[in-house]
């Protein structure tokens, strides 16, 4: 028997991550709701640029996604990590470093994003130096990791540290893969890939994100603090083995699933399809592992609102993990898709399995490091209640709304004409439940409020044990594996094995869809006559990024007949060679925009942005009176045109000299335009709106487009 | 600012060759198939592994949450509320 050594636990560092989470937790909700409150009120964006709906969206989902659920994993991981490896994390100062640079991190795209500082990657809108704090950070939080599990005294490592590890691995390379781009300037860089190759390594890193940043270390979390919260082991430890090499594998190839009917070659988008499908068997294996821990003390989740928490979560794991298999199938997909449906989705895994485990655990947690206990188990309960109730007004609105709203675009009248050719009139048949998914947010917040009060009492109550005595046996050195062991208890002595593993296992599906994509031509066909856009276009287009146009327009009409009668000619992937970053948006709160070039008049567009109202009675679109204010900047037109030729766009040589005239000749004959439609502004060619115009009249207009309806 | 230009070249020139390596492999299904080759390949073995694993490892490694050295326990904390 080895000698025992004692030690300490770090709870200050999880104790800061928890008041984090907490914190963010609020923020991220709050902003949510102001965004889901202007679907409803358009004035609610309180008239600034700042406020609305485009800008605040990426700051709703970064606020949730990396500050909330962010500083939740790193909670959860700080206090098992030491348990589970009997040993201190390895360095407080890194621990500290991870804690305030990540804090950093989050102030950073407070500021930004409102800003319109983007990249316009959903959920990984932030500019490249931030980025690059990002990868920094990350890169701490992995050596602090890895050394805690290089010095444990346990010689095994429990299955939570397996999911700790491939999170850890994946998500450095998601993160390395879509952000490779080139700096413009400070805050603003143009993606190394376009177009259609943009969209695939867009989407295998935001389906990841989902996958290894909201879940695997969640199921982590799950492995470890559902069963201490019971009081009893994981149902079955063998059935956690199958789960997390099933899971790891299969996850990393679901991502073509976001871009079925798209422009994306059929073999990748059959590629995401079955692998998604083959996910609901790890999924659903996880999600009953977890919910058979509890066969036998049923009757204390009813007392307990700590294990309700974690059973609906769960539940709601298992229930998102089910539908998502389902909406990658392809023609329920060409419904779902572009609609709230998703919204829906989403959010039941958020709201409920990320949102309730870390309330089970924060209820769990905070009391038995502050050596006290929870200050109402009541207050737990109604807070229970009441954000069940929050999912359910959240998300059943929204699936309606989304099969309402396909539907409708969809239906055709006996004589082969649209139903519904205005867009707008399937917008406004789903406002009330715009209203009813609000006050679903806004009971969800209510509870939070609640779960706040009651932990901020528990805290008062107690007092911090920051460092926890603990002993333990130090591991032997030398390891006498039994006889006739199998690899997997050899490799769960093994991080650095399990890392290597868990990488390749990670990088199979990544590197066979995206290699062949993004290295043989033929995968994305030239099409003659799409060129670059002109100074002025691109001008425009960062204009369209920055105000985040693209949170409520698609740019990718889909090849069927409802949306080739309503759009034109459905999308190749030829024309968006040289976006970068493709903008075909997730989701048509208004209608797709990719053949809207030539559609309207220039006047049409400048009353339009001032009040859309005024050409469409009854929008939801916030109007943008700053953008008929704001002069034009255009400073760094050369540089963008120099990094652009750098990345393969066709700019002749030189042509970066000429472009601020050239940009400055087409606004002037934009504004001649605006002037004989009796827009009285002498200074119209120096204004934002002429460049916006200039993009819009552009699009789709590189091979001829033919549409019947109106937007 | 115009950053890393001559890296850029670089990684174009190093792009080719491997797509050239790739093109001249022809038919590349062959990397599909590789690849659920593999994923089977290791799902098996997971689920073998641990299918034939001994009760007694399996319950040491299930039971390691609830063994940290700490005194609360589940149990005594809903004491404590009650």
């Amino acid at each position: 028997m080895a000698q025992v050594e004692k030690f300490s636990y770090d709870n200050a560092i999880v104790r800061n991550f928890a008041y984090a989470t907490i914190v963010f937790g609020l923020v991220g909700f709050l902003v949510g709701l102001l965004a889901a409150l202007q679907l409803v009120f358009p004035e609610a964006n309180l008239g600034l640029a700042e406020t609305t709906f485009g800008r605040i969206r990426p700051l709703h989902t970064n606020a949730a996604i990396f500050a909330f659920v962010g500083n939740g994993i790193y909670m959860g991981v700080y206090y098992s990590l030491q348990r589970l490896c009997k040993a201190p994390m390895y360095s407080k100062l890194l621990s500290n470093i991870h804690f305030w640079g990540w804090q950093a991190i989050i102030l950073a795209a407070a500021i930004t994003l409102p800003l319109g500082i983007t990249s316009a990657k959903e959920y990984a809108e932030l500019e490249w130096p931030i980025d690059i704090a990002i990868a920094l950070v990350w890169i701490v939080f992995g050596i602090n990791m890895f050394g805690t599990i290089l010095k444990r005294r346990e010689q095994h490592l429990y299955v939570a540290v397996w999911f700790y590890i491939a999170t850890w691995i994946t998500i450095t390379v998601l993160h390395v893969g879509n952000n490779l781009e080139v700096p413009v300037s400070l805050w603003k860089s143009y993606p190394v890939f376009a177009g259609v190759q943009d969209a695939l390594v867009q989407w295998w890193y935001g389906h990841n994100a989902v996958a290894f940043f909201l879940t695997t270390p969640y199921l982590g979390l799950m492995y470890y603090f559902l069963p201490k919260a019971a009081n009893r082991p994981v149902y079955s430890y063998k059935l956690s083995i199958i789960h997390f090499w099933a899971l790891i594998f299969i996850y990393i190839w679901a991502g073509p699933h976001h871009l079925l009917y798209t422009s994306l070659p059929d073999w990748a988008q059959s590629l995401g399809t079955v692998f998604s499908i083959m996910l609901i068997a790890p999924s659903w294996g996880g999600m009953l592992n977890g919910l058979l821990t509890l066969r036998g003390a049923w009757d204390r989740v009813r007392q307990d609102p700590i294990l309700k928490f974690m059973v609906v979560a769960v539940t709601a794991y298992g229930m998102a993990t089910f539908e998502g298999p389902m909406l990658s199938i392809k023609s329920v997909n060409a419904i779902s898709h572009f609609t709230d449906w998703t919204i829906g989705h989403v959010h039941i895994g958020t709201l409920g399995w990320n949102g309730f485990l870390t309330f089970g655990v924060l209820y769990w947690l905070l009391p038995r490091i502050f050596n006290t206990k929870l200050y109402s188990v009541k207050l737990a309960n109604a807070h229970f209640w009441i954000g069940t109730l929050g999912i359910l007004f959240y998300a059943i609105p929204l699936y309606f709304a989304g099969w309402t709203q396909s539907l409708m675009w969809k239906q055709f009248t006996p004589d082969g004409f649209l139903e519904y050719g205005n867009f707008l009139e399937t917008v406004t048949q789903i406002l009330p439940m715009y209203g009813l998914r609000a006050i679903g947010g806004a009971l969800y917040i209510a509870g939070y409020l609640l779960c706040m009060y009651n932990l901020i009492q528990t805290v008062r109550s107690g007092k911090l044990q920051a460092y926890e005595p603990a002993e333990a046996p130090a591991r032997p050195k030398a390891y006498v594996p039994h006889k006739g062991e199998h690899w997997h208890r050899w490799i769960e002595r093994r991080p650095v094995q399990l890392l290597v593993g868990s990488t390749i296992a990670i990088l199979i599906g990544g590197l066979v869809e995206i290699f062949p994509m993004v290295l043989i031509d033929e995968n994305v066909p030239k099409i003659e006559s799409v060129k670059p856009y002109t100074p002025l276009e691109l001008a425009g287009r960062d204009l369209y990024i920055k105000e985040g146009c693209l949170g409520c327009h698609s740019q990718m009409v889909r090849p069927f007949r409802s949306e080739t009668e309503r759009y034109g000619e459905y999308s190749k992937s030829g024309e968006f060679i040289y976006d970068r970053p493709f903008l075909w948006g997730s989701k048509r709160t208004g209608p797709d925009l990719h053949r809207v070039g030539g559609k309207y008049s220039h006047s049409w567009h400048y009353n339009h942005m001032l009040d859309p109202t005024s050409m469409s009675p009854g929008s939801i679109m916030p109007p943008y009176p700053w953008m008929i204010d704001n002069d034009l900047k255009y400073d760094d037109i050369a540089d963008k045109i120099r990094v652009l030729r750098l990345l393969g766009t066709p700019y002749p040589e030189g042509f970066e000299e000429k472009a601020a005239a050239d940009l400055e000749q087409q606004a002037a004959e934009i504004a001649e335009g605006l002037r004989k439609d009796g827009i009285d502004d002498p200074n119209l060619e120096q204004k934002e709106i002429v460049a916006l115009i200039a993009y819009l009249q552009r699009l789709g207009t590189d091979i001829k487009p033919k549409a019947q309806a109106t937007n | 600012m115009l950053a890393f230009p001559a890296g850029m070249a670089y990684a174009k020139r190093y792009i080719k060759m491997y797509k050239y390596i790739l093109e001249s492999a022809g038919d590349i299904n062959w990397m599909a198939i590789f690849a659920l080759t593999t994923f089977f390949f290791i799902f098996i073995m997971a689920a073998v592994t641990a299918l034939l694993s001994k009760p007694e490892m399996m319950n040491k490694m299930a039971n390691m949450p609830l063994e940290d050295s700490y005194s609360f326990t589940a149990e005594t904390a809903d004491q404590d509320e009650k």
